[in-house]
């Protein structure tokens, strides 16, 4: 079979994924420059209270992935004597960050909810040191959202956790 | 060990809960407090705060700090049943979102599954109003530490 021949049959059965590729076109990111999704990403962030509340900070953002700071603070400690972070703190910024990536991704035009969220966490995180979280919503359909992350700690090569989350897209927002 | 292991290790030889809470300071930080409601059945109860709101229109607490809580709890339950200086380290962690928990005070309780000799797994479930409502579920699977020092 030719080239020409297997393309012309890719587009006859692929009608449905097409149409779905330019609807994703025309909500394209690249529609939107790099300012303007720090600015959403920034909105969106600070609209969360427990966000703020704990110091967490936006490093970068440009869908599908976001980068976000949460610096220590002893009240995040879980263990005092091996100057370790609690892990539920990694959970909370997992969930915020993830949450962020999935909403960019989704062109701002979804309300979403957590559905679920899986922690790893194959290192300690050590006092003193931020904690880096950088998600990326890496699937959608027109339900859910698929996304993972990695925590870390200055090395991004040497991540304290991992995070995997699914998220539902509940409704549709006016746009922006 | 230090002041502060002895810390949580005497507050659990006492069974005091209120010290075992302060022992950690990201517990102290949610406000965790513990209520037994009968002898061993112990609710691990998050009072409501404006800081701890995630969607302000709903309004809804954040499904992060519904992780922390029930995570703590796990934790908090593992290292009574399997008592050690530290607290045990979760391997992982999983939870699931049932509905949305509103702008109350939030409430877990805890059940440790299966202790061997150097993991626990321990399921936990919060709720608000009603018990039979839960808000989240939530499994973890923790490494047990040395029980030896404890003792």
């Amino acid at each position: 079979m030719s080239a020409g021949r297997n393309t012309e049959a890719r587009n006859r059965h692929d009608t449905a994924a097409r149409a779905r590729y330019l609807e994703a076109m025309i909500e394209s990111h690249h529609q939107i420059d790099p300012e303007a999704w720090a600015r959403l990403a920034q909105r969106f962030h600070a609209a969360i209270p427990h966000s703020l509340a704990i110091g967490l900070t936006l490093v970068d953002a440009g869908p599908p992935s976001v980068h976000m700071r949460l610096p220590y603070r002893d009240v995040f400690l879980g263990d005092i004597d091996a100057g370790l972070w609690h892990t539920g703190i990694a959970a909370v910024a997992a969930d915020a960050t993830c949450g962020l990536a999935v909403f960019l991704t989704l062109s701002a035009r979804s309300a979403i909810a957590t559905l679920d969220l899986r922690m790893d966490h194959l290192r300690p995180a050590v006092a003193g040191s931020a904690l880096d979280v950088v998600a990326d919503c890496h699937h959608v359909t027109q339900r859910m959202a698929f996304v993972t992350a990695v925590l870390h700690q200055d090395d991004p090569t040497r991540p304290v956790a991992r995070a995997t989350a699914t998220f539902a897209r509940t409704g549709r927002l006016a746009p922006t | 060990m230090s002041v502060r292991g002895s810390t949580l290790a005497s507050a659990l030889a006492a069974g005091d809960d209120e010290a075992m809470i302060a022992a950690v300071p990201y517990a102290r930080y949610l406000g965790l407090i513990v209520r037994t409601d009968a002898p061993g059945r112990r609710a691990y109860v998050m009072p409501y705060r404006d800081a701890h709101i995630g969607n302000a229109s709903l309004p809804a607490l954040h499904g992060g700090t519904l992780a922390a809580l029930l995570e703590l709890a796990m934790q908090f339950e593992a290292l009574i049943d399997t008592p050690a200086p530290r607290l045990p380290d979760p391997v992982d962690f999983t939870i699931d979102y049932w509905r949305s928990a509103g702008p109350a005070e939030c409430i877990a309780s805890a059940r440790l599954i299966r202790a061997g000799r150097h993991v626990a797994q321990v399921q936990a479930q919060c709720w608000q109003d009603n018990p039979d409502r839960p808000i989240a579920f939530a499994r973890a699977t923790f490494v047990l530490r040395e029980a030896s020092a404890a003792t």
